[in-house]
């Protein structure tokens, strides 16, 4: 009689931890919801529960480990490093028969959004009919005169998300359109990823809606619109310090889009093409996640430094499409919300099925008096989120906290200017089971939904959306604030149960991603082969680094029982200030051997190139495997100065890591030009250090104590003595870190690979001749070749790094962007 | 009144540029009074690609392209432009009822009020020029009345200074040194009118400069100049206004093109790839055509009218 026990105490909080929940009975979405809808619930947090062991306090640990995994992060405004992203493990549940009408509210508002930024760049009807107030048109920063009359292939509008809220008795409302960028897209996406991998079949037993179809459809719309059969679509990113830089960098990975910066991307003849290393490549069309004003520095703002000399001239021609076209943003306003029921009864003769927060221009006579004699029931806004006069920061507040003072300058500013001003009602929202320690509660929450056409230009819904749970109550902003939370959003349908079963049976729908769709071959953008060639530098000195200061670690150990190895302690400071990874050679060796491996103000110390080698990684995120990247960007244990054993432990560590992020990401890549890049950076650098180290550490009278460094730093110990059987001595130890063909760390191993690399990489062939790399590396490696162990001077030596300097220059210059940056003049003496 | 108008505009690049794209916004635009004939431009270098258009606001850009290697570029613009200057209003609309006018008004084109009621990336909006100006801009007062009032206080309380501020300058620091030339006094009247709701943009164009009593006019001293122009109701339309001469920009006032400030009618701007500095040097010539060629004398120092 199990029953009888949860009749008399209650339900086993395990078991059922919904059971106690104390939502309102209109205003939670839980306890709001549908028997079948409820039981939904009951069972995903019954499984989570058993995932905790009973607890559910454990799970939100589980969970951000799978985040961590993925790889999630974001930024706040004015963040210099990225934050992990915050989702908690209960999703929002909403049944599909809620949702039907949610989704088809939100069709029409986009279709809406469409004809009236249509209007606007086109035949502005509705402000010569007076829909619309001209100024309140004008009023928007992304009004683009610029784009009046330069209609897109088909649509203004691709992709959209629009905020909504709950109300306390269950009437979902449109808080705000995003018609720019659909920021969030991405994250709802590794959400759903997130939860389905820390929970199992957990989703599935629900029945939520799976949402690869939607993604699929948005590709496939964004494509839809070229001329090109087999058309090449890149995400414009802003660039690394962008707030949602990670989500676009996944998106672009999980898309098959290549991701590019302005830089990138050039426009000749009216056609956009991105520099790879085959030369210009032609792009069909852009997702932009770049402002309208700063895309085209020629036809915007003269000062974007991100944007794409020209770009508009390929809109002009219909050689380009993008997504959203420029200029879409008008509609974003708050003002806007105003006048959106009218509109879409005048446009479409019906009303709107998602109404929106009831809204108030000041720019009209009656809607400035209503504004100011209902102030305390009024969220003041400045209407184009620009500052005003009491809004220095162009953001809302509260009308009831204004004081009588700041009234009276209020009044006084829609005197002047009252269209700058727009009020809203106050919003309140429903609230969602949120973790909270190991119990439910609820918290407030908004929903970020999406849409996007597909290919024959029709609306789709993304079944969900990027659930916002507030610990502050303020849900406005575009991304998320101190403390909020993100929750996956999943739409169920309900399984009819039979009788009293409580949790329904398992269902076909799967919730797992389809796997990534897969990108189009070979074309690797100019820069990523520029980055993925410094990431194989820094890599490959970073060990070499590490290796050093081990050796030297071990020679200082060791200078008692040889008070001989004093020069070679001294040799192999000198190496690591020669390579930048420390300051100075002044000082105890341990002290030394610290800088190299911590020490963030030299240059090329371990601490200083793993970091940037992340910087490196990130601009590379979008081809880096979540293993690459986890061990790229895993913390690792801090450095303890003045003990030997913990500092040699340290060296160790960062040898193995870096030998373990190159060997990942060289797998990761395949044998594609992207790691022929890498593998170049690679080889330079290694040629280059080993011929370094062997003008450092061989003095003209060498100790074996030298040469044993310079063996131990070529990883050639074990095959020196099979070799020779014997201690090191000069010439044969000079054989083998250079001129062996078969020493995997040797110089001429490396020239060996590098003509390789350069034989496969692509030819311009300008005069019929080979390139200048492929020419170089040839006359390099023919160099190596000739040379004998005996006959190996310091001036040979410092030639041969003077040739893999001029070889790194040549690559650069033939491979990469044009390091020269594009200058922007005005005409600074025509005036005065 | 009939001007042969020529402008001679050097760009030079120290070390040569590639890939350069240039925007000029050197040929005059329709404006009510004023006819423009015989529109030329010659470019020394020819270029790869070129476009003609009405830009954003009220401008005529020329685009250009460079795709080899340019090291100097000489633009020579030559036109006629004959000046009809409308009727000044005896009245117009105070400023509380223009205000309103402006937000009603039904049009988004070029020469819309609305299109230059808000800040723009030279001429944010700014609570110290907003208060400044208060005193002139009265509720009742005609707002051509107001803002000529507001000219004249430009006039006689800012120093004409060149060298002290630069093409990029923002109308703040302009406002707050009192100083600065041309450019800086239209953008901190436009501003001041701008904070008030009254719609207010940015007029490039010449002046023609007048001699002193006596002397024959001047060659080759007169510069580009820019004024504010004032919107005043549905009537009237565009009245322009020149702060540096406490004027109304009339007989001696050619217009080249209207925007919200400096930026959107730059008369040369672009891009390039290169290392090079650009230098500019350029003349300008506003010969009224009735005058002949032997009337024109060499360059003197005084001038009574101040330009740029």
């Amino acid at each position: 009689m199990a029953s009888l026990g949860a009749d008399l105490f209650g339900a086993d909080p395990a078991a059922d931890p919904l059971a106690w929940y104390g939502g309102d009975a209109e205003g939670d979405l839980f306890s709001a919801s549908s028997p079948a809808i409820a039981d939904a619930w009951r069972g995903f947090v019954a499984a989570l529960s058993r995932q905790g062991g009973g607890q559910l306090g454990p799970v939100q640990a589980q969970i951000d480990r799978h985040v961590a995994e993925l790889g999630i992060a974001f930024r706040l405004t004015g963040d210099e490093q990225e934050r992990s992203w915050p989702l908690g493990p209960v999703p929002i549940v909403i049944g599909a028969s809620e949702w039907r009408g949610i989704a088809a509210g939100l069709v029409q508002r986009a279709e809406l959004l469409e004809t009236i930024v249509a209007d606007i760049y086109g035949p502005q009807r509705l402000v010569r009919e007076g829909h619309l107030p001209a100024a309140m048109v004008s009023g928007s920063p992304h009004f683009a005169r610029r784009m009046v009359g330069l209609n897109p292939p088909r649509h203004h509008l691709q992709v959209l998300a629009v905020d909504l809220a709950r109300g306390p008795t269950g009437e979902w409302r449109v808080l705000a359109d995003r018609v720019r960028f659909a920021i969030g897209i991405g994250y709802a996406l590794e959400n759903r990823l997130a939860i389905s991998r820390a929970t199992g079949g957990a989703l599935s037993e629900m029945g939520a809606r799976r949402q690869s179809d939607f993604f699929a459809a948005l590709r496939a719309g964004i494509a839809a619109d070229c001329q090109r059969s087999e058309p090449r679509v890149a995400l414009l990113t802003a660039g690394r310090f962008n707030q949602s830089y990670p989500e676009q960098a996944y998106l672009a990975r999980h898309l098959g889009f290549s991701l590019v910066e302005g830089r990138d991307l050039v426009v000749r003849d009216g056609r956009l093409f991105v520099r790879t290393i085959a030369g210009l490549k032609r792009i069909d069309a852009l997702w932009r996640w770049i402002n309208t004003h700063s895309i085209d520095p020629l036809n915007f703002d003269t000062r974007s430094r991100i944007g794409v000399p020209g770009l508009l001239s390929a809109c002009e021609s219909g050689q380009l499409s993008v997504a959203n076209w420029m200029g879409g943003g008008v509609v974003e306003s708050r003002a806007m919300s105003a006048f959106i029921p009218r509109l879409c009864r005048e446009l479409r003769g019906e009303p709107l099925l998602l109404p929106n927060a009831a809204t108030w221009w000041c720019g009209g006579p009656a809607e400035r008096d209503h504004v100011l004699e209902h102030l305390d029931d009024l969220v003041l806004s400045s209407s184009f989120r620009t500052p005003v006069a009491l809004l220095p920061d162009g953001a809302t507040r509260q009308g009831s906290s204004l004081t009588a003072e700041e009234r009276v300058r209020l009044r006084e500013a829609m005197g002047r200017r009252a269209m700058d001003y727009t009020a809203q009602e106050i919003i309140r929202v429903s609230t969602t089971p949120c973790l909270v320690g190991n119990r439910l509660e609820p918290r407030g929450f908004t929903l970020r939904a999406f849409l996007a056409r597909n290919a024959s230009g029709a609306w789709t819904v993304l079944p969900g959306g990027l659930g916002r749970i507030s610990q502050s109550g303020e849900l406005r902003t575009w991304l998320m604030g101190e403390g909020d939370l993100s929750a996956d959003v999943c739409i169920v349908d309900p399984v009819a149960t039979a009788g009293d079963q409580p949790f329904p049976r398992l269902t076909l729908s799967v919730p797992e991603e389809a796997p990534a769709i897969r990108r189009g071959a070979g074309l690797l953008p100019s820069q990523a082969a520029d980055n993925l060639f410094w990431f194989g530098r820094y890599a490959e000195r970073c060990q070499q680094v590490a290796r050093a200061a081990r050796t030297l670690l071990q020679c200082a150990g060791d200078l008692q029982a040889d008070p001989g190895a004093s020069g070679t302690v001294q040799r192999l400071s000198q190496l690591l200030y020669r390579w930048g990874a420390v300051s100075s050679t002044y000082g105890p060796a341990l002290d030394i051997a610290a800088a190299a491996l911590g020490d963030t103000g030299a240059g090329s110390s371990v601490a200083s190139l793993e970091e940037r080698m992340r910087s490196l990684a990130l601009l590379l995120r979008d081809r880096l495997s979540r293993d690459s990247w986890r061990a790229i960007s895993r913390p690792h244990a801090p450095l303890v100065p003045g003990n030997a054993e913990s500092l040699i432990a340290a060296a160790e560590a960062a040898i193995e890591r870096g030998a373990a992020v190159q060997r990942l990401i060289a797998d990761t890549l395949s044998r594609a030009d992207a790691w022929r890049f890498l593998d170049v950076g690679l080889c330079l650098e290694r040629a280059s250090l080993i011929c370094q180290a062997v003008n450092v550490l061989v003095p003209a009278e060498p100790s074996a104590d030298d040469l044993g460094a310079l063996l131990d730093l070529a990883d050639a110990e074990a095959l020196y003595i099979s070799r020779y059987m014997t201690r090191p001595f000069a010439a044969p130890v000079i054989d083998v870190v250079l001129l062996d063909p078969e020493q995997p760390r040797g110089a001429i191993f490396q020239t060996r690979r590098l003509v390789q690399h350069m034989e496969a990489l692509p030819q311009l062939r300008h005069s019929g001749r080979a390139d200048p790399p492929l020419r170089m590396a040839r006359q390099l490696h023919a160099r190596i070749e000739a040379l004998e162990a005996e006959h190996v001077t310091p001036r040979v030596i410092d030639e041969l790094v003077d040739s893999l300097g001029g070889l790194s220059d040549t690559i650069a210059r033939r491979f990469f962007l044009q390091q020269d940056v594009l200058r922007r003049r005005g005409t600074e003496a025509l005036l005065g | 009144m009939r001007y042969r108008v020529r402008q001679d505009s050097r760009l030079q690049y120290r070390t040569g540029v590639t890939d350069a794209r240039l925007n000029l916004r050197l040929r005059p635009v329709t404006w009510p009074g004023q006819v423009v004939r015989d529109f030329t431009m010659e470019l020394d270098v020819p270029p790869t690609e070129r476009t003609e258009g009405p830009g954003p606001y009220l401008s005529h850009v020329t685009t250009l392209r460079y795709s080899g290697r340019l090291s100097s570029l000489r633009i020579v613009t030559e036109f006629t432009a004959e000046l009809s200057p409308l009727p000044v209003p005896d009245i117009t609309p105070p400023v509380a009822e223009l205000r309103q006018m402006a937000s009603e008004a039904r049009t988004l084109g070029p020469l819309a009020p609305a299109a230059y009621l808000y800040g723009a990336s030279m001429t944010p909006p700014d609570e110290a020029i907003g208060a400044w100006a208060a005193p002139d801009l009265l509720p009742d007062t005609p707002v051509l009345e107001a803002a000529r009032a507001l000219a004249m206080r430009i006039h006689r309380e800012f120093a004409y200074a060149p060298g002290t501020t630069t093409s990029r300058t923002l109308p703040a620091e302009a406002f707050a040194a009192k100083a600065g030339v041309c450019q800086d006094f239209a953008h901190v009247m436009i501003v001041a009118l701008r904070m008030h709701g009254i719609p207010a943009g940015y007029v490039s164009g010449y002046l023609r400069t007048l001699p002193p009593a006596g002397r024959a006019r001047l060659v080759g001293a007169d510069a580009m100049h820019a004024w504010a122009a004032v919107w005043c109701g549905p009537g009237a339309g565009w009245i322009g206004i020149d702060p540096t001469n406490d004027s109304l920009a009339r007989e001696d006032h050619i217009v080249l093109g209207m925007g919200r400030d400096y930026a959107d009618v730059t008369p040369v701007n672009g891009v390039f790839v290169g290392g090079g500095k650009q230098t500019t040097d350029f003349r300008v010539d506003v010969v009224p055509v009735d005058e002949t060629m032997a009337e024109i004398a060499p360059p003197a120092s005084a001038s009574a009218r101040r330009t740029g």
